[in-house]
């Protein structure tokens, strides 16, 4: 079963707290530093849900998945995003059919598990399968 | 022009759960359900198996040309607008984004005629980044029809459901469940005795 998550997060402390709750739930679970990363993570190969941050230095949430989707490495995967912004942008205009869902911090945890685990059977669904 | 009673759903950024939750709930109801949702192709067909495997009515990819069957609920593919011709046949066109999104709820809600026979409409906007679908409600209202907007505390993004609401065209500003539960009760109840609660709840 494909039950991989990537972490979007500049910050390392919240990188460590993700990865050791997710790692306990079975998850196989990767983290990226920054959009950089992240880009080059999908570019070796990375498919399955994003968890992505909204402010980050440099490269923000937004325009990391700008980069994702000119860079046609979108199919295949789920963004979330995760961050402690109550209101969305005008930076998000035109990014609605690619943001799957957006949680706000803090975070409850059992929800949001629930809500990987189900963007990542939705990812397995194949198009002419049962 | 038909006599079905239409239920149109628009919804974006934390749709595919809030839809799960409001199907799995959902007897089989006298009503065609379109539901027009953000989403990329590649990701629909992905989204309608979900709703499938929850829901009490059979769900399917809208196609061109399909005409609309009561106790069916049809998702709007990605990568089209879709449309409804004389409320009943399933237009879906490519053409420009519509509030930078393809398929736009606007585009969809906004292509519904004044029912000439009895046949109930229903609008539903629920959570969602932007601002898409709330001239759809309002059209939908200007028709006689019934608009639900979904309420903050329940929607992963209070954007398009506030932009709905703030309209002054929508009827009951409520949880999914609620809506649910509002549904059943209006598409159960004989068409004519029908009494539409004006006020907005929170």
């Amino acid at each position: 079963m494909n039950r991989k998550v990537m972490l979007v997060d500049d910050e390392a402390m919240i990188r460590e707290a993700v990865e050791i709750l997710f790692q306990s739930e079975g998850l196989d679970i990767t983290t990226a530093s920054g959009g950089e990363e992240c880009l080059g993570l999908l570019k070796a190969g990375f498919r399955g849900v994003i968890l992505m941050d909204v402010m980050m230095p440099r490269m923000d949430g937004w325009s990391t998945i700008r980069r994702i989707v000119e860079d046609e490495l979108y199919e295949g995967n789920i963004i979330v995003m995760l961050t402690a912004l109550e209101a969305p942008c005008a930076k998000m205009d035109g990014l609605q059919e690619y943001v799957t869902d957006y949680v706000t911090k803090p975070f409850d945890t059992n929800n949001l598990l629930d809500s990987i685990q189900y963007y990542l059977s939705l990812l397995q669904t194949e198009e002419d399968g049962p | 022009m038909t006599n079905t009673n239409i239920v149109m759903i628009g919804v974006s950024t934390g749709g595919p759960i809030v839809l799960k939750r409001l199907f799995g709930e959902l007897p089989q109801l006298d009503a065609a359900f379109v539901i027009v949702l953000h989403i990329p192709p590649g990701m629909d067909y992905r989204i309608a198996k979900s709703l499938a495997s929850v829901a009490a009515m059979p769900v399917a990819l809208a196609e061109d040309g399909d005409y609309l069957r009561s106790g069916q609920i049809y998702l709007a593919p990605g990568g089209f607008h879709l449309k409804l011709e004389g409320n009943s046949r399933i237009i879906l066109e490519e053409g420009p984004r519509v509030n930078f999104v393809q398929p736009s709820v606007d585009v969809a809600m906004k292509s519904l005629l004044k029912p000439l026979k009895r046949g109930r409409m229903i609008g539903v906007i629920l959570t969602g980044m932007g601002r898409d679908g709330a001239e759809g409600i309002r059209h939908i209202k200007d028709l006689g029809g019934t608009t639900f907007a979904q309420d903050q505390e329940s929607s992963a993004i209070y954007g398009m459901p506030q932009a709905a609401a703030e309209t002054g065209a929508v009827d009951f500003v409520l949880p999914p469940e609620k809506i649910g539960r509002k549904l059943v009760e209006l598409l159960s109840c004989r068409l004519g005795e029908q009494r539409l609660a004006p006020a907005v709840s929170h």
